[in-house]
């Protein structure tokens, strides 16, 4: 209990989000009775009521139900479209900063051509390469957004390697790889973490706008950028086919991105 | 080094970008399968009717010679013509960069209008309830997709309320502004919540940092404080951060002018990656890397202006 | 001599029937004097991109080139036959290989200069070189062309050809002034088309004066037109017409609904009641030749080497049968969409006209698969083109409806020009599709659809001898009975062979601000603005 006193209030209440997303994820079935998938042509379209909390779409699906099943297909995309580019922006960010001469400079024209091109339209290209889709998404997000990673663990290792303990594993004689992964790794990854979680909120925006543009998930799917996409045609008529899957999406954003402030404050990880 | 010599540097650094960028994006652009013709053939090409166009475009030449092609054209500053309109890409572009300029430069303009004086407000009282409901609000503009926003602002700013139109441009600076405001909001409501976070942790670092304690000890009133130490320090954590930022308001800029129906060029090159129309994303590339390099360079020398120690 | 008459008593009902409906949308038969002029906002899905009769390739230049170059022969309002154009008479003779045209006289293109025969020979001749764009084989059955000043154009045949007074229709055989456009710069027709497409010059009420491309193209009207309101003054009533681009749906009719546009193509048809039912609006839906369906692969292998149970007759009928086209057109087109009669629509010219085909029958599919041996269902891919609502609904309707008969559908949304690469290169074993015709007659369509060695049957790789035996035949068969006779059994040996699922037909829909009447879109697509007033 004394923990939870400590942690402060916005980094508790996004857990909270977090932790209610989860559920939703594992056990969609248990908040709601529909199924996501199915028709109902007795309620085409029909508005929110207490049958239909957040109402139905054009085929008669149940909007509460496919904001629900979507949530593991949002939460595999914040994972997935962070972790996959962490891991690989990590390495390169520890071989580079601890390397440094040419390698570096290498490094630094890397990043001037990824930075200097916007990020979306990178994607968008690379998953128009390689065609529609989550797998193909993350493989676009991962070449694109490791850069991201690397960037911030090179300069905490360019920061850690002048450090006196670092001196004293040299004089001890330890191997190169033990010196970076059980000495440099560990105290250079908090901000990367961090800065994760935060990225987990713009992947779950990301994911979503491609899905918005036809080329996230695909259909049957319910994602929530799909969704709307899927409401934007009735938003005048039938709002609520957008508007809560939209809200949904902000709310998860939040849920992510209090998190990442919460444990940044925790963490003293100056941003 | 000297400032002359780090401003040098820093341009040449540029070129070999340029360079890079170029190749990189021609090879992209050839590896998305289908071309041109068949964008605009559809369904109804046959066979000799796509060779015939094919070869009108000249797509049917090697990859070698359309690089070289290419090349040839950058270096004497042709960049040849768009494959879907026919028309030199140079003037499709300068059509369209304006507006893109304009967008971006109206959200960053809203964006600093709204975050500077609430992230003071939210600094000055950290942790009290005016921070809390602040860093709520901007949280949420952060946490919301781009499309949604504009979608719902369109909706009731423009169908229901008509204080502005529902989209597209003007002729006259006024109209234009007017016409861009809402799409503006949008791109920079996510923009304002990134600069009100970073200013806002700025200004509390300076204000608990040491030389601030020490001005204070020396009996200078806080409003010279302020303005002395935190405006100078918040503004170069600002600018900074402006310039960061750029690549990824230009990758707004795309969902925005699509749902505002803003003539672009970000809209510009979504639609030239649909439709395989090489010379266009290719120059289109190059100008938005020249963009968001020279971005990049005034905020490296307003960051030296302002703070001394950088470029030393 | 009998062809004649018989041709123009068709043109002259046509024409008729045109004009009786036409003046149902008029306010009244007579546009007065202070309706007159004004300029009207039109909102457009996408731009044009080539403003060139023979170079261009896409709906988007061909709907509104119309208004800037006209043919000899007009589509009627009705698209199912001619009417007179720049040429007021037409004549057959020689067994159907001579075709004798006799202009309109006082025919100027917009620059002032009067249209001459050599102009018209030199469109033609542009038309049908075999070098130039995506088109020249609609009149490739002119051997020679003369031209005998002042009006008349005397067009010998390679062999009788009953597509040519429909071709002579069509967008790519409009007339453009010789002197302007080989004056034009550039060494290549091709090049000499741009620049001249720049400003172009034609004998159409409108002109193009102006154009940011992608933003909005401005047309004036043409002070030379030749064409007469009923009251005797001269069209077109509009004195200038901005299309402005607008991809977004929503955004469009949001631009509409506050007034910022006169009028937008494309509705959504999901959006289609609501405009009806708005008191500032009127919702028009234009007959179409507009179909839509999937293609089948009914080769024996799919592209990566898997068996493709499609090749089955009996599986195809089977899927035919098993989707639920009445409840398919109820969601994605609400109701205003028909199903098929045949892979043509019902206004194109020739359609077999026999009701729907393969109604819904779930028991009749499942017999169908179980004799086929696939009693257990297979899977399957479709693809479609990302981010098209209409494909979405379609393909996700068809998931459920064919889990039915076991058949488990995977969608693949990809990027337009990956989904036509992948047709050409026949990589799928399902795609969503659709067409509207160019011309007033079935052979376009049929000649996509049908004859194998044209494209292999929409790249399905379906061959029938006799079905393309039947179509050649048609191409040279001047008799309408005989030829509507090919063209049956044509069509019912297509349907039973189901190398398509039959979907639905679709109106234009079309929607305006009330004041705005007198606009036509006839069936091909083609947007006619000269008798709209605002």
């Amino acid at each position: 209990m004394r923990l939870f006193k400590r942690l402060p209030a916005p980094l508790l209440l996004g857990l909270a989000i977090l932790a209610l997303m989860a559920a939703f994820a594992i056990a969609p079935g248990a908040f709601t009775p529909y199924d996501p998938l199915g028709f109902d042509f007795s309620a085409l379209l029909a508005a929110p009521s207490l049958a239909h909390p957040f109402g139905t779409d054009q085929f008669g699906r149940d909007l509460l139900a496919r904001s629900i099943s979507a949530t593991a297909i949002d939460l595999q995309i914040a994972l997935f479209a962070t972790i996959f580019p962490g891991l690989l922006g990590t390495l390169i960010g520890l071989l580079v900063g601890w390397y440094g001469g040419v390698v570096d400079a290498l490094f630094g024209r890397l990043v001037d051509l990824v930075v200097t091109f916007p990020f979306l339209v990178l994607v968008i290209a690379i998953v128009a390469v390689l065609g529609p889709g989550l797998v193909n998404m993350y493989i676009a997000v991962t070449i694109v957004g490791w850069v991201f990673y690397a960037r911030l663990m090179r300069s905490e290792v360019m920061v850690q390697k002048n450090g006196e303990y670092i001196a004293a594993c040299k004089v001890l004689g330890y191997s190169t790889p033990r010196i970076l992964f059980r000495h440099i790794l560990p105290n250079a990854i908090r901000p990367v973490l961090v800065y994760a979680v935060t990225d987990m909120a713009l992947a779950i925006l990301l994911g979503s706008s491609l899905g918005y543009l036809g080329l996230g998930a695909q259909p049957p799917e319910a994602e929530w950028g799909v969704l709307i996409a899927d409401g934007k045609n009735f938003f005048t008529t039938a709002p609520w086919i957008a508007l809560f899957p939209g809200t949904v999406i902000v709310i998860a954003g939040l849920g992510f991105s209090l998190t990442g402030d919460g444990l940044a404050d925790l963490l003293e990880v100056k941003r | 080094m000297s400032r002359g010599a780090w401003l040098i540097s820093r341009l040449l650094q540029i070129v070999p970008t340029f360079l890079l960028i170029g190749l990189a994006v021609f090879v992209l652009a050839r590896l998305l399968p289908g071309n041109a013709v068949m964008a605009m053939l559809g369904d109804r090409g046959t066979d000799e009717a796509v060779e015939r166009m094919s070869h009108a475009l000249g797509l049917d030449q090697s990859i070698f010679v359309q690089l070289v092609g290419f090349l040839e054209g950058v270096m004497s500053g042709r960049l040849g013509d768009s494959l879907a309109f026919r028309i030199p890409v140079t003037r499709l572009i300068g059509e369209r960069l304006p507006v893109t300029m304009m967008l971006t430069g109206m959200a960053t303009l809203f964006a600093l209008l709204a975050a500077v004086p609430l992230a003071f407000v939210a600094a000055l009282n950290a942790n009290r309830w005016p921070d809390l409901v602040i860093r709520g609000i901007f949280q949420v503009g952060l946490s919301s997709p781009i499309f949604y926003v504009g979608l719902v602002l369109l909706t009731v700013f423009a169908a229901w309320l008509r204080w502005f139109p529902v989209g597209g441009y003007g002729d006259t600076l006024w109209e234009r502004v007017y016409h861009l405001f809402l799409p503006a909001m949008t791109l920079g409501l996510s923009f304002a919540a990134i600069v009100m976070r970073n200013l806002r942790a700025s200004i509390l670092g300076v204000i608990h940092a040491e030389y601030v304690d020490f001005a204070r000890a020396k009996g200078l009133r806080a409003r010279v404080i302020l303005t002395r130490h935190v405006m100078r320090n918040a503004l170069i954590a600002t600018v900074t951060l402006v310039g960061l930022q750029i690549g990824s308001l230009l990758g707004g800029a795309v969902i925005t002018e699509t749902v505002f129906a803003v003539p672009g060029v970000g809209r510009l090159m979504v639609d030239s990656i649909f439709a395989r129309d090489y010379p266009v994303i290719q120059a289109l590339t190059l100008v938005l890397a020249v963009f968001v390099s020279l971005a990049f360079l005034v905020t490296d020398i307003v960051q030296m202006w302002l703070d001394p120690r950088v470029g030393r | 001599m009998q062809h004649k008459t018989m041709l123009t008593r068709r043109t002259m009902l046509a024409a008729t029937a045109g004009l009786a409906s036409f003046a149902t949308l008029t306010k009244s038969g007579a546009a007065d004097a202070a309706t007159r002029g004004g300029k009207l906002i039109y909102a457009r899905y996408a731009d044009s991109l080539l403003l060139d009769p023979v170079f261009t390739d896409a709906n988007v230049d061909i709907w509104v080139s119309s208004s800037i170059y006209e043919t000899l022969l007009f589509p009627t309002d009705d698209g199912k036959d001619v009417k007179p154009g720049l040429a007021t008479a037409w004549a057959l003779s020689d067994g159907g290989k001579t075709l004798t045209l006799t202009l309109r006289q006082g025919v100027m293109f917009s620059n002032g200069a009067v249209m001459r025969a050599s102009d018209v020979k030199f469109s033609l001749d542009r038309a049908r070189n075999p070098k130039n764009g995506a088109w020249p084989d609609m009149v490739g059955s002119i051997d020679s062309i003369e031209a005998v000043e002042p009006a008349t154009v005397v067009l010998k045949l390679k062999h009788p050809d009953p597509t040519l007074l429909p071709a002579l229709a069509m967008f790519n055989t409009g007339i453009l002034p010789e002197g302007p456009y080989m004056a034009a710069p550039g060494e290549k027709d091709e090049d000499k088309a741009k620049a001249f497409a720049e400003h172009p010059i034609g004998t159409g009420p409108f002109m193009m004066t102006a154009w940011q491309r992608g933003q909005k193209m401005t047309f004036v009207r043409n002070p030379h037109y030749w064409g007469k309101a009923a009251d005797g003054q001269p069209l077109p009533l509009l004195d200038e017409i901005e299309f402005q681009i607008i991809p977004e749906d929503a955004t469009r009719l949001l631009k509409l609904k506050a007034g910022e546009v006169d009028g937008t193509e494309f509705v959504p048809y999901s959006r289609v009641k609501e405009m009806q039912a708005d008191a500032n609006l009127r919702m028009e839906l234009w007959p179409s030749t507009r179909v839509t369906y999937v293609i089948l692969m009914c080769k024996d292998k799919l592209k990566a080497g898997a068996d493709n149970p499609l090749s089955n007759k009996k599986v195809r009928q089977a899927l035919n049968y098993a989707a639920n086209k009445e409840a398919i057109i109820a969601i994605t087109t609400l109701g205003l969409g028909k199903p098929l009669q045949s892979f043509m629509s019902s206004a194109t010219p020739l359609n077999i006209m026999g009701g729907p085909v393969y109604p819904y029958n779930l028991a009749k599919a499942k017999a169908l698969m179980a004799e086929a041996g696939f009693a257990g269902g297979f899977e399957a891919s479709v693809m479609m083109v990302a981010g098209n609502q209409d494909s979405t609904n379609n393909l996700t309707a068809l998931q459920q409806m064919w889990a039915q008969i076991g058949v488990k559908l995977k969608i693949e949304q990809l990027d337009n020009p990956t989904n036509v690469a992948r047709y050409r290169a026949e990589d799928f074993q399902m795609r969503h599709g659709g067409w509207t015709d160019d011309i007033a007659d079935p052979s376009e369509i049929t000649s996509y659809f049908a004859h194998y060695p044209s494209v292999h049957s929409l790249h399905s790789g379906w061959e029938n001898k006799k079905v393309s035996a039947l179509y050649l035949a048609s191409q040279e068969e001047v008799d309408q009975t005989k030829r509507r006779a090919q063209y049956k059994e044509l069509q019912e040996i297509y349907i039973d062979e189901a190398p398509i699922l039959f979907l639905y037909e679709t109106p234009y829909p079309v929607v305006w601000r009330k004041a705005v009447t007198g606009f036509v879109q006839i069936p091909l697509g083609n947007n006619l603005f000269e008798r709209t007033i605002k």
